[in-house]
């Protein structure tokens, strides 16, 4: 499963690593985004807690299913 | 897996989701808003118990992997195994969450200061510790490899907590864990610490469903061996 889980989350940790060190080069793909900094906090505020929990979920069905399908095999044998 | 083991991580997980949806209201209802930062501060209830959890996680790990090491018993490797995970998980979670306050606190997603790095290395060396694993012919080369990584890694949570002392940091000196006491605002402290309790509970439930699929795995493996 793992096996299976790495290249996927690698390629997520190194898009993430693009996103977080290149800010310059998304800035400048949205500058007149760039200008609007009322809204920002709250919207980051929003994105780090769904993201947060987002991952956590993710974890928790991974969990479930792996349970689950070893629960299966086990009771068939 | 067990069923006492499968109702004991079934029921810390639920009291952890029930003290995170606790959490949740009160920073979003209650808690004050801090006078400098302003709203983004309150990534802190949500940054700084992922990262506790991470470095407990990172600490099991390291006790685990010892264990194993020492006595060659399975069930710590599956326990390593079970915490590097969910260690990994709320690692992730710090390093999405820091670069967001970042972004409003100190104008730039990203700065190379010795926490930010030592997180990010962090990350880093769980990523290893899973690779490690499945990187050998041997299974139980690979558990061992792992288990040295594991150990090593450890190092860096003291160094992650001291770097705000040792180096120039843009990182905040602790508000809680010093000396003279915690200096945050009382109603602060109280949501800080229903969110780090929230999470530890959270984590170890998970963590114990996380250990019972290690034991599902392995007592598969060996009926097919038999």
């Amino acid at each position: 499963m793992m096996r299976r889980l790495l290249p996927g989350l690698s390629a997520f940790v190194a898009i993430a690593l693009v996103c977080f060190l290149t800010p310059d080069a998304l800035a400048a793909q949205s500058a007149d985004l760039g200008a609007q900094r009322l809204g920002r906090p709250y919207l980051f505020v929003f994105v780090a807690y769904a993201v947060g929990w987002a991952l956590i979920l993710g974890w928790i069905i991974s969990i479930a299913r792996r349970l689950r399908s070893l629960e299966s095999r086990i009771d068939r044998e | 897996m067990k069923a006492r083991t499968g109702w004991l991580g079934i029921g810390l997980a639920m009291l952890g989701v029930l003290g995170s949806v606790a959490t949740l209201a009160m920073v979003f209802f209650w808690v004050p808003t801090e006078a400098r930062q302003g709203v983004i501060q309150r990534i802190f209830y949500l940054h700084v118990p992922s990262a506790w959890v991470a470095f407990m996680a990172f600490g099991i790990v390291a006790f685990a992997s010892a264990v194993y090491l020492w006595l060659g018993d399975e069930r710590a490797d599956m326990a390593a195994l079970a915490a590097a995970e969910g260690g990994m998980i709320f690692t992730a979670i710090v390093l999405t969450s820091g670069p967001l306050w970042g972004k409003i606190a100190w104008g730039a997603y990203w700065v190379w200061e010795p926490r930010l790095t030592l997180t990010l290395l962090l990350g880093f060396i769980y990523l290893g510790y899973m690779m490690v694993r499945n990187a050998t012919d041997s299974p139980e080369r690979g558990k061992r490899f792992a288990a040295v990584v594991g150990i090593v890694g450890a190092i860096n949570i003291p160094l992650i907590h001291m770097s705000v002392y040792w180096f120039r940091s843009l990182h905040p000196d602790p508000v809680v864990l010093k000396p003279e006491g915690p200096t945050l605002d009382g109603d602060m402290l109280t949501t800080l610490m229903v969110g780090l309790l929230s999470f530890t509970l959270l984590f170890f439930g998970l963590m114990t469903l996380r250990y019972g699929v290690e034991r599902a795995r392995h007592t598969l493996e060996l009926r097919e061996s038999a």
